[in-house]
Parts: structure tokens; sequence; C-alpha cells
């Protein structure tokens, strides 16, 4: 099992959530609001008057096969429009219940 | 979840939401009626009082002192003014405005109720007039008749005045200028004599003989009957039989003393249409109703009306105010079309996209169609003031979508989807949009609290439409236009070939343009010194143009409409009289094509007819009242396109050259209360009739050889010739007399006396007795009068006292209770007020005033001059709310001050508009300069929010403004230039009514492109001073604060 943290702007919401969706990966866990700002390009997401666009995160368990299929969609989701910013971060997950 | 979320997730909901709005506006505007002025309750009411017979001295002595020294503690006075003339007292209560007209008018009741008992027994009831917008005559009728003349009252009354007023919404039908029947009963004085007979004792026997008395009930055998004795006259001729009395054993019949006709008033007015004699009928409406509707059932009615008339009495129409109210409605209709044009196409220039055109243009219907709703909820009509704040708001309802879409457009290309775009991008601009429109609204609610005057009730109108216009576009900015973006708006790369011709060139010339600004503003915040002080000498150069700015209250308006008023020396015979008004009447006809209808009346107003009595009569009066093409067709139906200021002058050059006027007045506008020409009024206050006079006539003669000035007239007019009894009380006392008895004998002969009532057909016509016109003519007729002691002694008059001439003024006037002259000075075409008062100051100064005699400037100059401080303190109070709800948006002091800096611009751009086309500064372009409070700063707001986001994203100062700059000149140059060009149909209109509002479209027009111009490049410079002090100072603090910590530390 792998964990994967995906942080975005807030516009890409339904785009990732159809991804999952045609994947057959069901369960995640979502924040709606959450900010940051990248560590090369990335503009901040701070929801204040100077940067108002917000980020969201989803929490993802995902079996290893499926990681590098879901990776790949969330990249060319990317690359389609890299002005506003998606990053996944995959670690493993030692146990579960 | 936000509103916007909420729209782009429910564009169903969302649409029809605003579908419902459009509708609900569409079903008000079916129900609105249309009219030229919203309703205007004067703050005015009329107190007449009717005393028969009674000179003018006598009236202000026995009527207007009582009335007034009562009516003068009614609260919320402002002004009371009276006018004595002979047999009426007039007085005019001027509340202060915004006071309740119906609490006045119960105040004003129950004050005369109490001085009733004060005024003269003949005196009739007084009677209250309030006078509104409502009460102008919506139309006016002429009625020509060959034989039918004499009957003619009753013809009218019956066919054409009672059906017209059967129409729903028709007000009163009056009818004048036709003689009412009379029956008059003229009496031999020296029968009277031989048989002993009086007026006095006919008139009562002519009042008992002329009696129907029920005589209760009675019961025969298994009936109750009841008992009348019908004594009324049935024939005219029964008069005749009446037995006044016996003598010598013979009865004395009323014929044996007396011939009676069957005529009509011995005195009455006449009136001719395009020369043809005839009457007139006045209609007015009810309070609210639609002048134009009941204009069309009117007309509607005329043909079968007409067809009940005798053949040769025929109906024609002298005034119709609908006519004037749908032209000007209709280009009032076509200024706001042409805007919404024009609005689109600055639009469609600058973002280069139907679609998105499309989405912000929508916002105009839907806001302006709702405010449809609000006029129809406040009782209000659609009238010039409501049109021209449709017209006005137009430019301004597209900026907030302007600016959410764009937004919007910028997200999209960044790679959103349009929905989650809509939802985003409209969040960010929210605050800022809404902050904006709060300013606009800071500027035009406060113009909802204006109450003085004419500028009150325009003004009230025009921020509460402008107000909510604004409010709801605001509404759909929020929600319509991204719900819309969300579904039309496409990522679309693609350009079409239609595309390219069109729009390249607006994309090079745009692009240029934000290339030029840029390096324009990098140059300026790195040159801050001679920025400044360059704008501070173009602002203190524009300051220099102000001596040569005039100023006038309202713009003449060409309604089409001429008031002549024509006096001759007093006592004129009627037929002197009338033969010069045919005269006049035929030169003016035949100078001026441009007249339509010239209607005149002349002679003395009977006491019965009210309307009548509202303006001066006599026999040595002429009221001309002529109706001239309308603006629009007067080329075409005339040949000739003379503006209505000039045809006036020139009236006044043709009454000149008649030798045998005394006086004269040619009103523009027909006397109308609002848009006549300019004048300043000098009231000259004093008791004594020959000082006041010889004042008023000596600036009289000096303003008359100013050429600026185009006609001076004095209030007070020449003194009448009258002949007064002086009794002597001894030898009246000697008698068993006194002045009242012997007064009411010469009265009862002369005047007459009203013994009874003739009734016919329902109507009933007065009986008069008194002495037969032969017997009137001459002084020794009034010395020979006999009057009756209570011995039954007959005593003439002569024996009591004398008859003596003396000259009186016939109408005095009085202002605050103080005898007060008026000498109206009216411009001349061209000139402004402000020269006018100029002269007047300057010639009152010259002259030698007796110190008992006080005088000041009123009329338009007055009005001119509360208003124009009213408006003053308005701009302070608006500069002042604009500047707090800027420093709430951002939080700061500093920030909404530099964009205050743009303010001083637009003042700049008036100043420069007025001095290059003329135009004088009047209560329109006062109104222009304040909504350009509002509106100048937006350009700021929009300039400096951008800077400020520019440094908190890590910027320096100087490329923050310069990015800004440049990223927010486009917003600024569109919604700058949505309103520019959007005044500019107001601003060069023609239509009927367009001269009001041509001043504030200029002004607005002016400065607000010279502030923008000015604004783009002194905002940023000032901003960067004001920043740059406020780094140097945050880091002086620091230093302190770190030596400081050091300090301890050494310690």
């Amino acid at each position: 099992m792998k964990a994967i943290l995906i942080t975005f702007n807030q516009a890409y919401y339904d785009a990732i959530i159809s991804i999952m969706d045609r994947n057959a990966i069901k369960g995640y866990t979502f924040w709606e609001d959450v900010q940051g700002r990248g560590s090369k390009t990335g503009e901040p997401h701070y929801g204040t008057h100077a940067w108002p666009t917000k980020n969201s995160a989803i929490f993802v368990a995902l079996e290893d096969e499926k990681v590098e299929g879901f990776l790949d969609l969330l990249h060319k989701l990317d690359i389609q429009t890299e002005a506003q910013g998606l990053r996944a971060f995959v670690w493993s997950i030692e146990q579960l219940i | 979840m936000s509103l916007y979320s909420t729209a782009v997730k429910k564009p169903i909901s969302t649409a029809l939401i605003f579908v419902a709005v459009v509708v609900f506006g569409l079903f008000s505007l079916t129900r609105l009626s249309i009219d030229l002025l919203p309703k205007i309750d004067m703050n005015m009411i009329m107190v007449m009082t009717a005393y028969p017979g009674t000179s003018a001295a006598d009236i202000e002595m026995n009527v207007s002192k009582p009335l007034e020294n009562t009516l003068n503690s009614v609260s919320n006075l402002k002004n009371i003014t009276s006018q004595s003339r002979e047999n009426i007292s007039i007085i005019t209560l001027e509340f202060e405005y915004g006071s309740d007209t119906d609490v006045a008018t119960n105040d004003v009741r129950d004050k005369l109720e109490m001085v009733r008992s004060y005024l003269p027994d003949d005196a009739e009831s007084p009677v209250i007039f309030k006078f509104g917008t409502d009460d102008i005559p919506i139309i006016m009728l002429s009625v020509t008749a060959e034989e039918s003349t004499n009957a003619l009252y009753k013809i009218l009354d019956d066919k054409v005045s009672n059906p017209l007023a059967r129409i729903n919404g028709v007000g009163a039908v009056s009818i004048s200028g036709t003689p009412i029947r009379e029956l008059q009963v003229y009496c031999d004085p020296y029968k009277l004599e031989a048989y002993g007979q009086t007026i006095e004792g006919i008139s009562a026997i002519v009042a008992q003989e002329n009696r129907n008395t029920p005589g209760g009930v009675i019961d025969i055998g298994s009936n109750t009957y009841s008992l009348r004795v019908q004594g009324e006259f049935t024939d005219v001729d029964q008069l005749l039989d009446l037995v006044v009395g016996s003598r010598d054993n013979k009865t004395v019949y009323l014929r044996d003393i007396a011939y009676v006709q069957d005529d009509v008033e011995e005195r009455a007015q006449e009136t001719y249409n395009n020369g043809t004699r005839g009457g007139m009928i006045i209609i007015q409406k009810q309070s609210g109703a639609n002048s134009v509707e009941i204009a069309n059932k009117v007309y509607e009615k005329l043909p079968e009306i007409q067809a009940s008339l005798p053949s040769d009495v025929k109906l024609g129409i002298i005034m119709d105010s609908s006519e004037n109210i749908v032209n000007t409605i209709n280009s009032l209709v076509e200024t706001v079309v042409v805007t919404f044009i024009i609005v689109m196409l600055v639009v469609l220039a600058f973002l280069r996209r139907w679609r998105a055109t499309f989405i912000i243009v929508l916002t105009i219907p839907i806001s302006l169609v709702a405010s449809f709703a609000y006029l129809m909820a406040s009782g209000n009509t659609l009238n010039i003031v409501s049109m021209s704040s449709l017209s006005i708001a137009i430019g301004m309802v597209v900026d907030d979508a302007i600016v959410v879409l764009e937004n919007i457009t910028k997200h999209i290309e960044r790679g959103s989807t349009p929905k989650q775009a809509a939802i985003h991008a409209t969040n960010e601009v929210a605050l800022a949009v809404m902050a904006s429109t709060l300013t606009i609204l800071a500027v035009f609610l406060p113009f909802t609290m204006i109450t003085s005057g004419i500028a009150g009730i325009m003004f009230r109108q025009l921020g509460w439409i402008v107000a909510i216009v604004i409010t709801i576009s605001l509404v759909s900015a929020l929600t319509l236009t991204p719900m819309l973006c969300s579904q039309m708006l496409r990522l679309d790369t693609k350009k079409g070939k239609l595309y390219a011709i069109l729009f390249t060139p607006a994309e090079k010339g745009l692009n240029w343009l934000d290339t030029a600004y840029s390096r324009l503003v990098n140059w300026a915040v790195r040159h801050r010194k001679t920025v400044i002080a360059g704008a501070t000498l173009i602002f203190l150069g524009s300051l220099m143009l102000i001596p040569t700015i005039k100023t006038e209250f309202f713009p003449t308006q060409d309604n089409a409409r001429i008031g002549v008023n024509i006096e001759l020396p007093i006592g004129t015979r009627q037929d002197i009289t009338r033969e010069l008004a045919e005269r006049i009447d035929k030169e003016f006809r035949d100078k001026y094509p441009e007249i339509k209808i010239s209607n005149y009346s002349e002679g003395q107003a009977s006491t019965d007819n009210t309307f009548a009595q509202l303006s001066n009569s006599g026999t040595h009066i002429i009221d001309f009242n002529i109706s001239l093409y309308s603006t629009g067709v007067r080329k075409q139906a005339s040949g000739s396109d003379r503006g209505l200021t000039e045809i006036c002058e020139l009236m006044r050059k043709d009454l000149e050259a008649y030798t045998e006027i005394k006086r004269f007045e040619v009103l523009a506008g027909g006397g109308n209360m609002m848009g006549g020409e300019a004048s300043v009024d000098i009231e000259i206050y004093g008791f004594d009739f020959s000082e006041t006079d010889a004042i008023a006539n000596e600036v009289a003669g000096r303003l008359k050889n100013d050429e600026t000035i185009s006609q001076v007239t004095i209030s007070r007019e020449d003194y009448i010739p009258e002949y007064q009894v002086d009794f002597d009380r001894e030898k009246l006392a000697v008698n068993g007399l006194n002045v009242t008895t012997a007064s009411m004998y010469m009265r009862n002969r002369i005047n007459g006396s009203i013994a009874s009532l003739y009734r016919e057909d329902g109507d009933e016509y007065n009986i008069r007795v008194r002495y037969a016109p032969q017997f009137r003519q001459s002084l020794e007729d009034i010395e020979n009068i006999i009057i009756y002691n209570n011995a039954g002694q007959g005593i003439r008059i002569r024996e009591l006292g004398q008859v003596v001439e003396h000259m009186t003024p016939p109408t005095i006037e009085r202002k605050n209770r103080e005898r007060v002259i008026t000498v109206s000075a009216i411009a001349a075409e061209g000139t402004a007020l402000s020269d006018v008062v100029k002269i007047v100051n300057e010639e009152m100064r010259n002259m030698q005033v007796p110190p008992e005699i006080a005088w000041q400037l009123a009329g338009t100059y007055q009005d001119q001059q509360e208003t124009f401080g009213d408006l003053g303190l308005l701009m302070l109070l608006i500069v002042l709310l604009v500047f707090i709800v800027m420093a709430a948006q951002f939080e700061s002091l500093v920030d909404p001050f530099v964009i205050m800096f743009s303010i001083p611009f637009a003042f700049t751009g008036v100043l420069l508009g007025l001095s290059i086309t003329q135009t004088p500064l009047g209560v329109m372009a006062m109104i222009g300069v304040i909504m350009l409070i509002g509106i100048v700063v937006k350009n700021g707001i929009v300039l400096i929010d951008y800077t400020i986001l520019c440094r908190e994203r890590g910027m320096s100062i100087i490329t923050a403004c310069v990015a800004a700059g440049k990223s927010r000149l486009r917003p600024v140059l569109m919604t700058s230039l949505s309103t520019v060009l959007g005044m500019l149909p107001l601003a060069m209109g023609t239509g009927e009514g367009a001269e009001m509002w041509r001043a504030m479209g200029m002004t607005v027009a002016w400065g607000l492109s010279i502030s923008t111009l000015i604004t783009l490049v002194i905002v940023p410079v000032v901003y960067c001073v004001f920043a740059a002090n406020g780094v140097k100072r945050r880091r002086k603090k620091i230093e302190k604060r770190i030596s400081g910590a050091m300090n301890y530390n050494a310690i």
C-alpha cells in the first residue's frame, strides 16, 4: 500500500475526482482549504488579497500497482496548465486497520 | 457557500430569478404612467378671498392684513406673500421644503376658521388652493362660435365639460372666456323714487316670491298627501308681473319701475383663438393620473362631442401637454438606446469577444428594467428625470461586470475550467467590486437627501434610480455574470477571419498603448518632483479660468410655449383693448410662422372663475397664450427654425413699437416654473408707495439701458383712478344713518344685489337687481342715489358726503407682512444669470436708497444661491463618505488620500469644458461635478488596489507601480470610456427637453476624460511618494528599537 498526498489549486478538484472515479479509486480524504507555496516556481496560494487562490489536499491510500498510472494521469493534468499548481507525494504505508 | 458559487452551481435558478426580475420590471413598465416631471408637491398654499366690489387698499386693510397676521403663526412657514387687488386678496404661503403640505393645509384651515369672524361680512369665505404639477392644465381646448355666443357657456357646460369630466382620470374641466347667463333687473331710479321703492325692497320681494315651500303632510280620507307651494319662477317674464307695492291704492308692478333682461354678465373676459372669438376649456387631471392616456381618451371623445354641438360651435386644441411629454420621452428613449449601443461598442472593442460582450451588455437591460419596478412601487412616473437617470446609469452598470468577467477570462486562460474559474475569479474581485460600487452609492444616496426646491425633487429621483440600478448591477455582476461565464466562455485560441479583420488594429493599438503607458509611468515615478510640479501647475492654471465662467440656475428649455402679458393704461375701455389685441395677434401670426396657436383673452374675469382669478385680469389687460410648433417638427411645419428665446426677444422688440402699451411681459416657457429664462428679482421693501415706486422706476430705467438685459418689469401696476365717497359722519348721524348702511345702499345700486337664483333645466342663474346702465354713468348719478333711513326719509348721497377722485395702486403686494415692489430683469439670449446679478448689484450700489427702504435680490438668483449652497455642502459630505468607504476597504488612511488626488483634476476638466464650450455653471453642471467625485475615484481604486497587490506580492514600490499601471490600464480606460461616451448622447442631445441635461453630460464627459488622463500619471507618482515615506518611517522605527535594545544591553 502507498499513501499519496495531492496538493493542488482548488480549480483542479473536479478533474482529480473524475480521474479517480475513472480508475476506480474509491477511498480518499479531502481537505478543502489548505495554504502553501511551491519550492521553485509555484505561486503562493494564501487566499489573501495579494494571493487570492487557495489549495485543497486529497489523501489517497492505494495498492502499489495502481500508483504509477494514477501519478501519470495527475502529471498530465499538471502539464496542461502548469500555472495552476499540482503536486503529489507518495510514501509507504506500514500498517492499516 | 458563497453567493457566486451557488449561482454558478445552480444556473437554472439564477437565470430564472433574473428572468423573473425582468418580467416584473416589464410588467411595471406597462403600468407606469408617463409624465413630464416627477410629482412635485409644491410647498405653496394659496388662500384666496373674494370681496367683490372693493378696491385694493380696502382689501389690503380688511382682508389681507388680518389673514396675514393670523396665518403667520403657521409652523414651517418660510415666506408669506400677499396680493391685494380689486375684488380679491390672494395670500401665498411658502413653506420650508420637506414639510408636509397636508399638515400645513390643516393648520391653515384652522387659522382661517379662527379669523373668519374678523373679516368683513360681505367677504366670501377664504378658499385654500394647493398648487402642484398635477394642477397644470394638460389640455386646453379652444371653442369658437358664431351665433351661439351668448348661450355658449351652457352649451359647453352640458355638452363638453360634463362628458369630458366623466373620462377616467380627468380632474377638473373649467370653461373660461364664455359669458355666463344672468337675469338683470334694471331699475329706473326716478320711477323708484316716484313709487317709493328701493333696490333693497325689490330684492327682498324677488327673493320672497321665488321660493318653493313644502307645507307638510295632510291626511285626506284614507290617503296621505304632501302639500307644497311651487312659487319659483318658471319663466323670466313672471318677474315683470311681481307686485312690489302699492301707491295711491294702485298696485305697483315690477314692470312699472324696471325692465328685465335675460342676458349675460355685464363684464366678462373674452377669449380669442387664432383670431376667432370663443371660449377656452381647460382640462386638469386627477392627481397621479396618466396625462398621455387622458389626452388620448379626450381625443377619442372629441368627434362624438363635436357632433352633439350646434353646427357653428367648433372645438380645437390650443395646448396639449401630452404632445410635449411624448416627444420628450421619445427623445430620451432614443438617448438611452444610443447610449446602450455606444457602451456595447466600447466593450466589444476592448474585449474583442462576442460572447463576453453579450454577457456584459446583458447587465444593462436587467438593471434598467429592475428600476421600473422601483418606479411603480414608489408611485412615480416615467418622466424626464427618471429616463435621464437611466441614461446616466448605463455607462456605470457595466463596470462591475467588466471587472468580474476580465478576471474570469484570466483564470480560464491560465487553465481553469470555466466553472471553477467563475467561482474563484469572482471570489477574488468581489470585495473590490463591492467597494467601488459602495463609492458610487456614497455619491448617489446623499442625492436622495437634497430637499431644496426643484433641485431636490429632481435629484431625489436621480439618486434613488442610480443607487438601485447600480445595486442591481452589482448583484448581477456577482451572480449572473459568473454563471453565464461558466456556461458560455471557452478557452478559444482559434480566431476567425472576421475577428482578424475587425480586431487586429484594435489589438495592436491597445498593445502599443500598454507599452507606451508603462514607459510613461516608469519615467514619471522616477521624476516625481517634476511630475508633481507639473500637475500642480495644470491645476492652478485651470483655476485661472474661474473668472471666465458664468453661473446660472437651470438652462432655458424650449418647450414651445410663450406667455405674453400686455397692459394698457388702467381704465382703458374693453373695445379699445380688444381692437389692439386683434392687431397684435395678427402681427404675431404673420411674423412668426412658428406659431401653431395663438390664444388671447382680455377683460375682467368674473369672481366665480377661480382659474382666471389666479392671474391678473381687467379691461386693460391682454393675456396671450402662444404655442409654437415643437422643436422636433418646427422646421418642417413652419419652414423656420428659430428658438424660443429668439422669438421671445423679437416679440419684445415688436411690442416696444406699440406706444399705447403701458407695460408688457414676454415669458418664455409660458411662465413655467422651471426652465424659463434666467431672471433676477430686486425686492424693494417699504410702506410708502411713492418712495418705493421712485426707486423701482429708477432701477428699471437704468437696467433697461443695459444691452444684456432683455426685459425689465415692475410688479406694481399703475395707479387706478377711483372715486371714493367720503361720508360726513355727522351728517350721517343726524339722519340716523351709518357708513355701513349708506355704503350698502350705494353698492346695491351700482354693483347690484343678487336677489335670488333663477332655476332652469337644473342650472341656476343669478337674478341681479341694480340701476339700469344708463343711470350709472356719471358722478351725478352716484350723488343722486337716495338712501333711506329708519324713519323712511330719503336722503341723497350728495347731502351726506362728497364723491372725490383718488388714485390707488391696483395691486398691493406684500411679502412677509411688508409692502414690497419687485423689479424683475430677464437676461438677454446668451447672457448668464451671474452677469445680470453683477449689473444689478452695481446699479443698486450707485443709487441713493433711503434708510427706511430695504432691498434684496430674489427670484432665480435666490433659488440658485440656496441650491448652490446645498450642493456645496452635499459635495463635502460626499467627499467624506467616499473617503470613509475607501479607507474601510484599504484599511488605511494614506491610500484613499492618494486616490483623492484625482478629484482636483476632475475640476480642472470641468473648468476647461465649461470655459471652452462657454456653458454657464448651473445646477445640472454642479450635479455633474458631484457625480464625478464618485466616478473618478473609481479609477484610482482600481489602480491603487492592484499596486498594493503587487507590493504584497513582493515587488518594489516603483516596479509595483509600473506593473499595476500596465495591467490596469485597460480596465480603467474601458470603464472610463464607457462612462464618457455614455454621457455623450446626453451632452449633445437635441431633442425636446435636452437642454436640461446637456450641461451635466458635458461636465461629466470633460471632467472624467481629463481626470482619467492625469490620474493615470499622478496617482502612481503620489503613491510612490507616500509609500517611500512610509517605508522610511518604518525603517527609522526599527532602527530606533534596535538601538534602544542595544542601549539596554549596554546597561
